[in-house]
């Protein structure tokens, strides 16, 4: 799922109950439905009624709307009538991307493609034989990134993905196929999967920007304040000794998508916080560019209320 | 290798590399179950899960085997022991 999901600690104790997950009240299966619904319509088409709901949304989001503000004073400094433009771009943006994710995404591969307008740091990918893990984040339409990574890889692609998403919208956002595979962090032995997974070559695709709520968690500065991050993803790494490598997928100008590739690097043994730290740095790095394309909707600082 | 003694190298594992209290290893038996969620589990989320079966590997000194269904094995300190035994005897 795209983004809006929020997290609350229900418990003053992590270990004891860890975060209740829940779904915006609007994460529900008739607006899928619509969007899937208007697939037929030209792409262009679609994406302006896309943008015209999406710049209506903040008046129904209050509580997602004042934490994109937050989110966009710290990406950009901005106040006043610049702010509010970039937090409504925020929703634009996410609608758009939304509604390309339940129909553009579940085209064939080629068309798909063509709405691909570059991709950026490609032969880093090329580079690396074996297993890897693919880290992105709710940024862009990262769901495309995975499976045009998938595609590029010649590699079965796992995606890891929260447990409690709506069974209901599943048929949207967890289609299997294209060498991609989605598996549910619901069993902790998930885990061992994965690490088969990666002992294979296969690849491991895994958001890295939302905190979990349990010890696994670790503290990072993120735009200059605290943010918790997970350190899964790093523990994987350093387990196996494979590369992690960021990937961003973002919506440009002209509403073509662009793929970015950073550096890939590797999470030694011991090392794992400071490979977190990397990460951080690669995601702001992609943050600052396309601050808009930011699709956390609660506090990133607060994610559970503190 | 007896399941006792497997059992004992389990402990050591969870106090070494899951920094599991030691005060607590006598409460441990073969019936303990492992992952979180489940009635009178130790509790192990999926980063537990990883430092567990590297730390099997290193101890055991075979690579755990991707091809099987490893969830099975992992429920309880008392099939872990039973996986690694069997591992152990193929060799």
């Amino acid at each position: 799922m795209l983004g809006l999901r929020v997290a609350a600690r229900m418990t003053s104790s992590l270990d004891e109950a860890g975060p209740r997950w829940y779904a915006h009240a609007y994460n529900r299966p008739n607006f899928y439905r619509f969007a899937a619904a208007l697939s037929w319509v030209p792409r262009r088409l679609r994406l302006a009624l896309a943008r015209r709901i999406g710049r209506l949304a903040p008046s129904f989001m209050p509580t997602e709307r004042a934490a994109i503000q937050k989110a966009m004073t710290r990406f950009t400094g901005a106040t006043g009538a610049r702010l509010d433009t970039l937090t409504v771009r925020v929703f634009t943006d996410f609608a758009m991307c939304f509604s390309d994710l339940v129909s553009t995404n579940r085209q064939l591969a080629a068309h798909r493609l063509s709405h691909v307008g570059h991709v950026e740091g490609l032969e880093r990918l090329a580079s690396l034989s074996g297993g890897l893990i693919s880290l992105t984040a709710h940024v862009g339409n990262w769901e495309l990134a995975g499976r045009l990574l998938a595609g590029r890889s010649a590699r079965p692609t796992h995606v890891v993905v929260a447990p409690d998403e709506a069974r209901e919208l599943e048929r949207w956002v967890r289609r299997d196929g294209e060498g991609v595979r989605f598996v549910s962090r619901s069993r902790p032995t998930v885990s061992l999967e994965l690490l088969a997974a990666l002992r294979r070559g296969e690849v491991v695709g895994v958001q890295g920007d939302r905190a979990l709520g349990t010890k696994g968690d670790v503290e990072i500065s993120f735009f200059g304040r605290p943010a918790r991050f997970p350190l899964g993803p790093f523990r994987l790494s350093s387990a196996v000794g494979v590369p992690l490598l960021p990937a961003f997928c973002l919506l440009d100008a002209h509403y073509r998508y662009v793929v970015k590739i950073a550096e890939p690097f590797t999470a030694a043994r011991g090392e794992e916080e400071a490979a977190a730290h990397t990460w951080v740095a690669a995601l702001e790095a992609i943050v600052r560019e396309y601050p808009t394309q930011w699709f956390n909707f609660f506090d990133i600082w607060e994610p559970f209320g503190q | 290798m007896d399941t006792d003694k497997v059992l004992e190298e389990l402990k050591g594992i969870m106090v070494e590399r899951l920094k599991f209290e030691p005060s607590r290893l006598p409460d441990l038996s073969l019936a303990t179950v492992l992952p979180k969620d489940m009635e009178g589990s130790l509790g192990l989320d999926s980063l537990d899960f990883i430092e567990l079966s590297i730390g099997i590997e290193e101890r055991f000194g075979f690579v755990i085997d991707e091809a099987q269904d490893l969830e099975a094995h992992f429920q309880s300190l008392g099939t872990l022991a039973e996986y690694i035994k069997s591992r152990l005897a193929d060799r």
